[in-house]
């Protein structure tokens, strides 16, 4: 009795210390609200791959040090489903696994729901969405990947004036607010460009679009904007624009997504004239980052271009917890991140901006490109420099 | 007067692919009694089996079809057997199965084929024109598949034996197979041509719009809105509902735009169901 009681108390001993052990280990765990479903799925694999990938890169290499002892990263990843509940959902169960540091989520709707979650569990995020409050003073600790299109839409549309003549659009989006905030910011710029735009909403779940293409169509737009749409649609939308007989140039002022909507809408040659943003200009610089994916990985890269801002957005975050010496205070890490330069080994060097627009300097930029297909030919891309404030 | 007539033809068009979802919703729940939260898995499964077999083998487009529909008639069949019909009677059970067995589908499509849309188009892509006027030749394919498979069913359903044996069994299963019919051959059969239907659809329609493995999850709604409209169990019903909801669908959203077009198509419906509780055609509601 004696002895099986010594056992216990030894066992015991024994699996306290070994607890103990694994709690002071130095673990970066970051949570990962990413839309893996419907239309806009291809946007969250690209966050979620960034964020697996920067996690091994920092592990391989040691990037991430506290107190002079390596740390892991690893990540948890929930569907947020491109809706305010799917994200506050995610965002509160990777509360409950206590995890403090947050990249993602892509949407306006999901950055709407998840950041009064986060504010209020203490949390730190890198965000996308081109809402009209995506990061703000109320939010001290939500960071925002990089400007909307209040910041590079203009000189998208100015390559656009250049090349193809027309002086009406008409901008189609979802009637919620990952569509409708950045419809109207599109139709402010044209306006602003002498174009007179129009906006037409349509309910995120639809999927025939030909009653939307005519009605678009009945206003004779010499442009079509595909703002927000989520690549499936779009890919959709242009396809049924190009069967009614639209001839004109086709936008795709919001998140990137060329490669799918080229696919859906049956190849390069449907979209016939047609401009995009493009969040990172791509050189050898980007090819070496694909490179690197691909041997650390073994596989190829997420397609979806957002795939670099999200590898940025999370490399900023490792060197952010470097710089704070933690892992798991918020607030250090957002005071840190705050302090160091926008700066990335593959995608170039940028600045903080924000002020202006949120009314806080919390929002990376850094040069962008705008993508062309002419006549049914991809164009190479045009480099633009990091927006400036403003 | 262009954008109105092109408008109709959209409806048409778009009331033919409703019709041909609906059709095997109906089937199901009309025979069967099953309410069937698969049927946008399985227009799923029908648009990645073509994409496979004619994009990945390369077969032609229309073997892929036949192979598409023929598939998911087979997983119909099995799923009726093995599963359903050992809790046929149980209509929570029903639901639960069915649902996950969606479930099951769009992972099973996801984690295979990856959330992306792969390229898949359809095999004719020319349009015809006049004027202002427009009909792609895909959608007049499926408006001709449509009027076929419509006129299959309702004389499969209202003129053969088997027709008739199986709307016997609807109204009092006992009864019917008291008096000799093979309720284990006759319901599996059903389903399979339901699901068959719901799998050639998928075929067809996929590549004239997309395919993702969500791509579903409307068309369920659809399906049962239209269905529901119709009078749930009555083919009639579903086809004249299609075209009613493709109509309203297309002119609402012409003329009232995107975001208030989907709310008049919802409201009329729920004029229409507090007049007539029962659907437009809800005499053939199948009894409990």
């Amino acid at each position: 009795m004696t002895q099986h009681f010594g056992r216990v108390i030894c066992g015991g001993l024994f699996a306290s210390a070994a607890m103990a052990g694994a709690s002071s280990a130095c673990e970066l765990k970051i949570g990962v609200p990413a839309v893996l479903s419907g239309p806009a799925a291809q946007w969250g694999i690209a966050l979620r791959g960034a964020v697996d990938f920067v996690a091994k890169e920092t592990m391989e290499e040691g990037r991430l040090k506290i107190d002079g002892t390596d740390c892991a990263v690893s990540f948890v990843a929930i569907d947020s489903k491109y809706t305010a509940e799917g994200a506050a959902s995610a965002t509160n169960a990777l509360a409950a696994e206590g995890i403090k540091v947050i990249v993602g989520p892509v949407g306006s709707p999901e950055v709407t729901g998840m950041k009064p979650v986060a504010t209020r569990n203490g949390m730190v995020a890198m965000v996308n969405s081109f809402a009209k409050d995506s990061i703000g003073p109320k939010w001290p600790n939500m960071f925002h990947i990089g400007p909307g299109p209040s910041g590079w839409a203009g000189p998208i549309i100015d390559e656009g004036l250049k090349r193809f003549k027309f002086d009406t659009v008409a901008i189609v989006a979802p009637n919620d607010q990952g569509g409708t905030d950045i419809a109207s910011v599109n139709a402010q710029i044209f306006k602003a460009k002498g174009v007179t735009p129009t906006e037409e909403y349509y309910q995120r779940g639809t999927t025939n679009f030909g009653p939307i293409v005519t009605r678009l169509l009945s206003a004779n737009p010499g442009a079509i904007d595909l703002a927000s749409t989520p690549a499936g649609d779009a890919g959709i939308i242009v396809k049924q624009l190009r069967q009614a007989g639209f001839e004109g140039p086709v936008f795709r002022l919001g998140g990137p997504g060329f490669e799918e909507i080229a696919r859906v809408a049956g190849g390069v040659e449907v979209l016939k004239d047609f401009l995009w943003y493009e969040p990172v200009y791509r050189d050898e610089n980007t090819k070496a980052l694909d490179e690197k994916y691909k041997k650390l990985m073994g596989e190829e890269r997420p397609e979806n271009a957002d795939f670099y801002r999200w590898t940025f957005a999370a490399r900023m975050m490792v060197k952010a917890a470097n710089a704070a010496g933690t892992v798991d205070d918020a607030d250090k890490i957002a005071e840190a991140m705050r302090n160091l330069p926008v700066e990335d080994e593959n995608i170039g060097k940028g600045h903080w901006i924000g002020q202006k627009f949120f009314g806080i300097n919390q929002e990376m930029s850094y040069p962008f490109a705008i993508g062309v297909v002419q006549d049914g030919k991809v164009q190479p891309p045009i480099h633009a420099p990091a927006v400036a404030e403003g | 007067m262009e954008t109105f007539i092109a408008t109709g033809l959209i409806g048409v068009s778009l009331g033919s692919q409703y019709a041909l979802l609906a059709l095997g919703f109906t089937l199901i729940f009309g025979i069967l009694g099953v309410v069937n939260f698969a049927h946008g898995g399985f227009y799923v499964m029908g648009g990645y089996i073509a994409y496979y077999c004619s994009v990945v083998l390369g077969l032609p487009y229309a073997l892929a079809l036949v192979i598409a529909s023929a598939s998911t008639a087979a997983v119909g069949w099995l799923l009726e057997n093995l599963i359903l019909e050992r809790v046929i009677d149980d209509h929570q059970a029903t639901l639960m199965v069915t649902l996950g067995f969606n479930l099951i589908i769009a992972t099973a499509v996801l984690v295979i084929f990856g959330a992306e849309s792969p390229e898949f188009t359809f095999p004719i892509d020319g349009v015809w024109r006049s004027g202002g006027i427009y009909i792609p030749y895909a959608n007049m394919v499926v408006l001709g598949v449509c009027l076929v498979a419509i006129a299959l069913v309702y004389w499969l359903v209202y003129r053969s034996n088997v027709g008739r044996a199986m709307r016997a069994m609807a109204e009092d299963r006992a009864v019917a197979s008291a008096l000799g019919m093979r309720t284990k051959v006759l319901f599996p059969f059903a389903f399979a041509l339901a699901t068959g239907l719901c799998g050639m659809t998928g075929a067809l329609v996929t590549p004239i719009l997309a395919l993702s493995p969500h791509v579903g999850d409307p068309v369920l709604a659809f399906s049962f809105l239209t269905v529901i409209l119709g009078g749930l169990g009555s083919v009639t019903g579903a086809t004249v509902a299609a075209f009613i909801v493709g109509l309203v669908d297309s002119y609402a959203a012409v003329y009232l735009g995107g975001s208030k077009g989907a709310l008049t198509l919802f409201v009329l419906v729920l004029i229409i169901l507090v007049i007539l509780p029962q659907g437009l055609f809800g005499r053939e509601v199948r009894r409990s």
